[in-house]
């Protein structure tokens, strides 16, 4: 077995990272998203000159996510826009643009259908395959904190402890059907008490996971029959002892993913530690050393073999000011061949 | 080794076990522990190389994958640590040792007094020792103990008391006899606590009450009582497992320890928060 390594992406970003994004296709280019208002290209492959280019944004970058090839991106920024950058040219086309700063977006590249979600309480939907449509702008009853796809579904959680479930075919009919009416495939309140961190939606389609502030995460299944909704939990994680001895510090899990293959998956937090779960099996396969910082981000590469992880200072409740600057990393693990298989329910 | 009678090991034999320090899992030999313990414990992450030791586990880690090893895999909390050099059952520190055997002990004798409870049977070696008598008065000490009775209900009734009263120092009288049935006990003891003084015959009284179980440490006396009631059996079981009555608030409290939180708004995500910073503020032209 080759051995597994793990290196660090140079330069990394000037200033925090709020999302990190691997390219389809096995491609090792890596996006990452950062607060110094740009978007930066890496290849994970060149430890020594990893970065390809950067990509100058008007505002602080918030999301970023790939479209349908390693050449096609989109972001959403603090400008309220959402861009589609070609990132051969860096030439950036507007999508659409939404009444606050846009949080978060991603594509469905099954369906062609590109999501944004933006603070002013709204998604917009954009048909990819057909340019000259205009977006349908949806009303959401909370702000929007994350989002994440699943190969059928699109999964929006927002304050207030709402989560809000669409069918990704229903919002190709829209689409054709020229209506601007998105009837949601599902409400639910979130498993967790606090304020929703990160979501990520198991590979299989099964169901998704969700992290709050408050150092938890939970999973829980699509299907809507009594023995599926049974089976959902949620545990306590990244919580580390108080200096002083007295009780514990609760982190926020600041990142979600699962593995593409092995449908395991990865929790972040503002504990400054990666662990990995087996969400069948109920147990924790691995949890790795301390990182330098708070784990902003992190994903996985579509193959399996890479995770990549944003590190850089968390926000501290009151803290009055905040840069990421010079304290902001970009590590790549190279997994080995077992490393995030789960070891199959005891 | 031959299996045991009713599958339960003797003291020595459980004693004996070799056990991972940093689990406190025990197993059957020695090499099953040591092949445990390379598995589990100082087995690489990175290429699955299984080392004898921590210690050789971390300068594997630093030779071949210049990584550092800070904390020994799948331990528990407070075995975490590099510092002790441990292989199979060498290297335990001395103290971990003690209390490990310690609590052995105590599982052990709890678990044979579990046993003993649940099911009736005496203690290995004590099946001559009855548990308790069984006292069946004789007609005669009927006659005489319904003589007394007689006797004292006239003289307080004579005396002004009241009937009642009378009834219930009648029913403490008549507790033990013939076989108090340990829930009925159980019933008696709150009522007890709460008859007041009764003239000149309360004197007489407690000699009719059944002496408590011997066995029960003040502790349990002081149990407040529980809506519900638990039965005696379980105060017991309770008192003879040594778990005071102090550990249940303990327990509670631990459970309520509230973590400080890092990040504790519910409403506002760090981003919209670092958002209003004059850093990172946009306006939309």
């Amino acid at each position: 077995m080759a051995p597994a390594t793990q290196y660090e992406l140079s330069p990394p970003p000037g200033d925090a990272i709020s999302a990190l994004a691997f390219a389809p296709n096995g491609s090792t280019k890596l996006l990452a998203a950062s607060w110094d208002k740009k978007l930066y290209a890496y290849d994970v492959a060149k430890p020594d000159s990893s970065l390809i280019k950067t990509y100058e944004h008007r505002a602080p970058v918030l999301d970023v996510c790939f479209g349908d090839n390693e050449n096609e991106a989109y972001t959403a920024g603090m400008d309220w826009v959402v861009n589609k950058v070609n990132l051969e040219t860096g030439e950036m086309t507007e999508m659409s643009k939404h009444a606050a700063p846009a949080r978060c977006v991603v594509y469905s590249p099954a369906h062609g259908v590109l999501i944004s979600a933006s603070w002013d309480c709204s998604l917009n939907l954009h048909n990819v395959r057909d340019p000259s449509s205009t977006p349908i702008r949806i009303p959401l009853p909370g702000k929007p904190h994350a989002v994440a796809a699943s190969p059928s579904k699109v999964v929006v959680a927002m304050t207030g402890r709402i989560i809000n479930i669409y069918d990704l075919q229903t919002i190709q009919n829209l689409f054709s059907s020229g209506q601007t009416e998105l009837k949601l495939w599902q409400q639910r309140e979130s498993s967790l008490r606090y304020l929703t961190r990160a979501v990520a939606c198991m590979p299989s389609d099964a169901g998704y996971a969700t992290s709050s502030i408050e150092g938890r995460v939970a999973v829980e299944w699509f299907e809507d029959t009594a023995e599926s909704q049974a089976r959902k939990y949620a545990f306590k994680c990244h919580r580390q002892p108080a200096p002083d001895g007295d009780g514990d510090i609760v982190y926020p899990v600041n990142a979600l993913e699962f593995h593409p293959v092995h449908g395991t998956f990865a929790s972040g937090g503002g504990d400054s530690t990666v662990a990995l779960w087996d969400a069948e099996a109920k147990r924790r396969l691995k949890q790795y050393q301390k990182f330098p910082d708070s784990i902003a981000a992190m994903v996985f590469s579509k193959d399996g073999k890479y995770l990549a992880i944003g590190v850089c200072p968390g926000f501290e409740t009151g803290q009055e000011d905040y840069s990421g600057e010079g304290k902001t990393s970009i590590l790549i693990r190279e997994l080995g061949d077992n490393e995030a298989k789960g070891k199959g329910a005891k | 080794m031959g299996k045991k009678r009713r599958g339960h090991a003797d003291i020595e034999e459980i004693l004996g076990r070799p056990w991972c320090y940093y689990c406190e899992r025990d197993f059957e030999d020695l090499k099953l522990l040591i092949s445990h313990q390379k598995a589990k414990h100082f087995k690489c992450d990175r290429c699955g190389r299984r080392l004898n030791t921590a210690g050789g586990l971390s300068v594997h880690l630093n030779q071949v994958h210049k990584e550092n090893l800070d904390h020994v895999e799948n331990a528990l909390p407070n075995r975490q640590g590099l510092e002790v050099e441990i292989f199979g059952m060498e290297g335990i520190p001395t103290e971990v040792l003690e209390s490990h055997r310690n609590r052995l002990i105590q599982n052990f004798y709890q678990a044979q007094e579990d046993r003993r409870i649940a099911t009736g049977n005496p203690l290995p070696g004590q099946a001559k020792e009855p548990r308790k008598k069984i006292k069946i008065e004789t007609a005669e000490e009927l006659k005489t103990r319904l003589r007394e009775w007689r006797a004292r209900r006239k003289e307080i009734l004579a005396n002004g008391g009241s009937l009642e009263s009378m009834m219930k120092s009648a029913q403490q009288q008549a507790a033990p006899a013939p076989v108090p049935a340990p829930a009925q006990q159980q019933q008696h003891y709150p009522g007890q606590q709460q008859v007041p003084p009764q003239g000149h015959f309360y004197g007489q009284a407690p000699e009719g009450i059944p002496a408590r179980p011997p066995s029960g440490p003040p502790g349990v006396a002081g149990l407040p009582q529980r809506p519900g009631g638990d039965n005696i059996d379980q105060l017991i079981r309770m008192a003879e497992a040594g778990v005071k009555p102090a550990a249940e608030p303990e327990k509670a409290s631990k459970k309520d320890k509230k973590g400080r939180m890092f990040y504790d708004d519910a409403e506002i995500s760090p981003e919209e928060r670092m958002a209003k910073l004059p850093r990172y503020a946009f306006t939309a032209a």
